[in-house]
């Protein structure tokens, strides 16, 4: 007797594939590890800076406490630790841990599986993007509370602040973590072969060097600094206490650099993805 | 329909072809036997069909459809090297995963029965790293029959396994097909353990498909031969050339086609001085087939 078959082909809409595979990363951010413990990093790493960092060659590190979460002003050269040390270092630890969840995916094989069924490489790229990117939001949340408990167990600094701008330095930073996700979801995506090289890479753009020494150019030979806006690591530092516009507006340009720098990556990613083989 | 038609597929590695102009056909329904040595293609054949590798020409259709066709990778299934889970996952959470993303509308009961298929209920809540090979197998063919797959594509699924474990899995395999209507896409290096399942097959050899052979016309050809020994090899193939014709010599038997009864043979063998030391009747199956092919190629 032959058998008969249901030949049923409904593809699933875009929709229904994205929500399929952010089901997934956000099923495996918070059944496993990796997520809890960059929280506790990111919570950890402001105690410790004014905990134990406290002073520096006898002078106090910071005066005020919310200089951990931002700098005074947009800072993209440094002069000291101080200067450097805020809430932008979330997207250093925030790229290692994009690194090992995405590293893991090909370890595993799990992409072998993802990529068999009716995932597309651009779904791959927009949900680590926004998986990513919210992880990185949390650490800057957890960034925040450790940063306060290691204030107030300095005990010695000052917490006055305009509570708008700081609400918008936070947010700023907070929504520049879906830019950063998706540089280093590109990175991790190109050099998925080499984890320790896109370990170092992450950890390199993550630094924001690159950006710091093109300011020094741009300071020496007369560049408006504020030009360095347009990259990720510049928007970063605008979202600060004092940013000399309305705080909201950095909020918008913080948003509009972000999506923009995150939908270049995207489609280069998927562009390469499309044009190699998985493995 | 077919489940799987392949017209001049190609692939290259640094100028070397893996898949050298390709042609295949999977009927529908059927449990398709890939065979070929190692490094014949097999495996870059079935992560092309697979989407994992990027084709340089050729055409694939999956059920008379583009094998890019979201609509039908949702219903392709595949265990390709490993199983592509999380070790520090349960199987539990693995299989949860892989039902997240295919949108499964009760992902708890649909977990359930693919475990129940391939006889892990019981270890839903071990972690992966902690199964054994034979489990790990069958746990990826559990993640690939999710979704109520049409096509699984296996790559070496019973390589490695116990004799237990390559019953389970073939048991496995033909309850797949007969109670789901899975067309089953399946390479190994065990002939033996292929012929037990395999409806048809296909034969690769240097990327090329060299024979594609239903497991009916396979029966149809089968030759019927006794295999025998004696201590004078040689001695003992003159004389049974002269009435039986088609017999020679492989290893350290005496093959006797195409006869009827054992006896006559083993009356003729004594009446010219031969004793015979072992005798069995055999036929000619998959692996004859298949070094007769390469042996006919390999001349070429």
């Amino acid at each position: 007797m032959e058998k008969s078959y249901e030949l049923n082909f409904e593809a699933p809409s875009f929709l229904k594939r994205i929500k399929g595979m952010l089901s997934v990363d956000f099923y495996r951010i918070f059944h496993t590890p990796l997520f809890y413990i960059f929280l506790c990093i990111a919570a950890i790493i402001p105690a410790m800076i004014l905990g134990t960092m406290g002073a520096e060659g006898g002078e106090a590190l910071y005066t005020n406490a919310w200089n951990i979460i931002a700098a005074n002003k947009p800072l993209y050269v440094i002069e000291s630790i101080g200067d450097y040390a805020n809430m932008n270092m979330v997207f250093i630890f925030g790229g290692i841990m994009v690194s090992i969840f995405i590293g893991s995916d090909y370890r595993s094989g799990y992409v072998k599986q993802l990529f068999t069924t009716h995932a597309k490489k651009q779904d791959y790229m927009i949900s680590k993007t926004i998986t990513c990117a919210f992880s990185m939001a949390c650490m800057c949340i957890t960034y925040l509370l450790g940063g306060i408990a290691g204030a107030l167990f300095a005990g010695n600094l000052s917490f006055e602040v305009d509570v708008f701008s700081l609400a918008c330095a936070i947010i700023g930073k907070m929504i520049m973590s879906i830019g950063w996700a998706a540089l280093y979801t590109f990175i991790n995506v190109i050099l998925r072969k080499f984890f320790g090289i896109s370990i170092a890479l992450s950890f390199f753009f993550g630094t924001g060097i690159l950006i710091i020494g093109v300011a020094g150019i741009f300071e020496a030979i007369g560049i408006p600094s504020v030009l360095l806006n347009a990259f990720l690591y510049g928007s970063s530092v605008f979202a600060c206490l004092d940013c000399g516009i309305f705080p909201l507006l950095s909020v918008l340009i913080c948003l509009a650099v972000s999506v923009a720098w995150a939908m270049i990556y995207i489609v280069l990613g998927t562009t390469i993805l499309s044009k190699s083989d998985v493995y | 329909m077919n489940a799987i038609e392949i017209r001049n597929l190609s692939k290259s590695f640094r100028g070397m072809y893996a898949v050298d102009h390709l042609n295949m056909t999977v009927p529908l329904g059927s449990i398709y036997g890939f065979i070929g040595e190692n490094g014949s293609g097999k495996s870059t054949t079935q992560k092309l069909i697979c989407g994992h590798l990027v084709k340089d020409e050729g055409e694939i259709k999956l059920f008379g459809k583009d094998y890019t066709d979201p609509g039908v990778r949702a219903r392709v299934g595949a265990l390709i090297e490993s199983a592509g889970c999380f070790p520090n996952s349960s199987v539990y959470q693995n299989l949860r995963m892989q039902a997240l993303n295919l949108n499964l509308a009760d992902p708890d009961k649909e977990i359930n029965r693919v475990l129940d298929i391939v006889r892990m209920t019981d270890s839903a809540n071990i972690k992966f790293k902690s199964c054994s090979l034979g489990m790990k197998q069958r746990i990826g063919i559990a993640m690939a029959l999710l979704g109520d797959p049409l096509l699984l594509i296996l790559d070496e699924p019973i390589n490695g396994l116990d004799t237990d474990g390559m019953r389970i899995m073939r048991e496995i395999l033909i309850d797949i097909t007969l109670k789901y209507g899975c067309t089953v896409l399946i390479s190994s290096h065990l002939l033996g353990e292929l012929e037990k399942i395999a409806t048809h097959y296909g034969i690769i050899r240097g990327g090329k498909m060299i024979a594609e052979i239903s497991a009916k016309d396979m029966e149809k050809r089968a030759r019927v031969f006794v295999s025998l020994k004696t201590k004078n090899l040689n001695g003992a193939c003159e004389v049974l050339k002269q009435k039986f014709g088609n017999v020679r010599i492989e290893g350290e038997f005496i093959r006797v086609y195409d006869v009827e009864s054992s006896e006559d043979i083993v009356k003729h063998l004594l009446e010219n001085g031969h004793v015979v030391s072992q005798i069995e009747k055999n036929k000619v199956g998959l692996e004859e087939y298949y070094i007769e092919l390469m042996s006919k190629k390999e001349e070429k």
